[in-house]
């Protein structure tokens, strides 16, 4: 075959070469059964090492294919000299290998401030509390940062105070509510800097449990509402073990402190992820919490309602027995398909739809104060 | 199916017939006894039925994920167990696009190791098209010289390689019959991550898989590793074996070959000699 004779020369060459291109991706549209033979044929030369992502299959249906750049030159000539069209997707593999790896140098090398960060990819911790930093900077009669403790393995626990006013309206004179949002944006910094570094499942603390080799507490399992219940685990290996007392975290403990020594916290809303639900108090006893009928009451129809699974010494419970009326969880995207390993295209949209939920209910709050 | 099952249960005939009388109308009948189910459970049994079509059917390419559950009652028959009557619609997996509605009954029984589930549902996507894609997929795999291989799918940031994309479809349905056996009342799976998959190459007209898979138990939260083999033939019942280790160390495993008793109107050949 011709084009195999011609692409067998230049292979040669191209082996003789020195490329520093990355690998590329190609996209390939065969016009005709012969071309796909062709295609079949090129991927059945090992030492080109092309990896196809689609195959050739049929005519006219696309094929993508992986070329590593030792094998570039030789591919494309033989795809021009067989005249198969293609164009190429990917410059260079080597950024999209990892994709969000890749976003995550990308928006890096632009990120100078706050203003600049990427939303729409999974971050690490360092990067966040560098953003925190920034948005502080940035807006200073806005934001202010505080420190509220330490985790377990002495990372900084922050909470970023938003001084908001509401009734800015000349026409709401009647009530002004002056109201502060704080935002606890990492609460498990070991359990998330684990993700990164180890087992992108883990969902505990990280803290050493006496007497066992496994490792971590159930944030949510430890505190001091219907603490030790049967809707969680006194097994130090499994996932909801709430640790050997209430508030043992010093994850848990440092906002237990927080909020208390405030003494005026309305609203208590815990993020969680997944499976789309908003969930209310309580989960460690079967009736429903006096103001339930209220707290049903008032949030974006997106939202699916359930009652709690059996769930004891959570953080809303805790919350809701403490004078905080507004207790919710709120159990993030999606509802299984993709569960933990949420793709990055998905967090600006949950985002969206979670704050238009909050605002709800910062505007019942603000036109129902207690 | 509806016989066999009676026949098996003889004394309770009568509450079988409410199925037979129910699939002529839109809604399940409420007969003293039933009760109003909590969104959570009437979620967990719609999943359930949809893990036993997703095995039976077994199709990468048509899979359907629980879209919203419309109604939901559960009759209790003392000394036997619970059974949810349910109406659900459902999803594509990969689109998310309402693909149609399904009736099921989940009947969780005390003394048997797995629900039984009987499920009709409507399906709006192009059935030769699906037919057409799962054998797409089946060609490419029985032409690999080379057993495909692949880790973590969907990788840590949620994303899925577009060439592994129906050998992971392929474990969601594997794993969709793993998942019917191992739930209980109170008991979900999800299948969170195929951690490794290994083709088989073989001699005869099926394709082969090993997969170690990463499943979410709800609400224990628990991860559980299991191991399954796949072997596929479009057309035909899944056979799958598997493996699972948890937490504590114990271990469960099990086999499926597309035999097992429940009904769906799905498209596959039964093997009636078994039953």
């Amino acid at each position: 075959m011709r084009g195999l004779l011609v692409f067998g020369v230049l292979f040669a060459a191209a082996f003789s070469q020195k490329l520093f291109v990355g690998d590329q991706v190609l996209r390939i549209r065969a016009s005709n059964e012969e071309q796909i033979a062709l295609l079949r044929e090129l991927g059945e030369l090992e030492d080109l090492q092309i990896d196809y992502w689609l195959s050739p299959a049929q005519p006219g249906l696309p094929v993508d294919v992986r070329v590593p750049f030792h094998s570039l030159q030789a591919v494309k000539v033989f795809l021009e000299s067989n005249t198969i069209r293609y164009t190429i997707t990917v410059d260079d593999v080597q950024e999209l290998l990892n994709e969000e790896k890749e976003a995550m140098m990308v928006s890096r090398k632009f990120e100078r401030s706050s203003n600049s960060f990427s939303f729409s990819s999974y971050h690490t911790i360092e990067e966040i509390y560098s953003w925190m930093d920034n948005l502080v900077a940035e807006n200073p009669d806005l934001v202010s940062k505080i420190q509220i403790g330490q985790s377990y393995e002495k990372r900084p626990l922050y909470v970023l105070k938003i001084a908001t006013e509401y009734g800015k309206d000349a026409s709401l004179t009647a009530i002004l509510d002056t109201v502060d949002i704080f935002f606890e944006i990492v609460t498990n910094p070991d359990g998330f800097a684990y993700t990164h570094s180890t087992n992108r499942m883990w969902q505990k603390t990280r803290s050493i449990n006496a007497g066992s080799s496994c490792r971590g507490v159930d944030p949510n399992r430890n505190w001091d509402a219907g603490y030790g219940g049967p809707g969680s685990s006194s097994n130090p290996c499994a996932e909801m073990y709430h640790g050997p007392s209430p508030h043992s975290e010093s994850e848990v403990k440092s906002i237990v402190d927080f909020i208390l020594s405030h003494g005026n916290m309305k609203a208590l809303l815990s993020i969680h992820s997944y499976s789309q639900m908003l969930l209310f108090p309580y989960g460690y006893k079967a009736e429903p919490a006096p103001d339930h009928q209220e707290l049903l009451g008032s949030y974006a129809m997106s939202w699916v309602l359930f009652l709690p699974d059996r769930a004891d010494g959570t953080t809303i419970d805790w919350s809701y027995d403490n004078g905080i009326k507004y207790s919710y969880t709120f159990e993030l995207r999606d509802t299984g398909r993709y569960g933990f390993l949420l793709p990055a295209s998905q967090i600006v949209p949950t985002a969206e739809e979670t704050w238009l939920a909050l605002m709800k209910i910062m505007a019942h709050i603000r036109d129902n104060p207690y | 199916m509806q016989r066999r099952s009676a026949a098996r249960l003889g004394p309770l005939l009568l509450l079988f017939l409410l199925p037979l009388a129910w699939g002529e109308g839109p809604e399940p009948p409420r007969a003293a006894g039933e009760l109003q189910v909590s969104n959570r459970l009437a979620g967990q049994a719609a999943r359930v039925a949809l893990h036993y079509l997703n095995y039976r059917l077994g199709s990468p390419s048509a899979l359907r994920a629980l879209g919203q559950v419309r109604k939901a009652t559960v009759k209790t028959i003392p000394e036997i167990g619970h059974k949810y009557y349910l109406q659900f619609t459902t999803e594509d997996y990969k689109s998310s696009q309402n693909v149609g509605t399904c009736l099921a009954t989940v009947f969780y029984l005390k003394r048997k190791p797995r629900p039984a589930v009987n499920i009709n549902c409507t399906y709006t996507k192009d059935q030769k098209q699906t037919r057409e894609d799962d054998y797409s997929f089946y060609k490419k795999m029985r032409q690999q010289t080379k057993p495909i291989t692949g880790n973590d799918i969907p990788d840590s940031y949620g994303n899925i390689e577009p060439a592994l994309e129906p050998a992971w479809a392929l474990a969601v349905a594997g794993s969709s019959y793993l998942m019917w056996e191992k739930s209980t009342e109170n008991l979900g799976y999800f299948m969170a991550q195929v951690k490794n998959v290994k083709q088989w190459i073989t001699k005869d007209d099926s394709i082969d898989f090993d997969y170690s898979v990463v499943l979410h138990e709800i609400p224990t939260q628990e991860m559980i590793s299991c191991h399954l083999r796949v072997i596929w033939t479009p057309g035909h019942p899944l056979k799958v074996k598997y493996f699972c280790l948890s937490e504590n160390q114990r271990s469960e495993f099990g086999e499926g070959s597309g035999s097992e008793s429940g009904s769906t109107n799905g498209i596959f050949n039964e093997e009636e000699a078994n039953f």
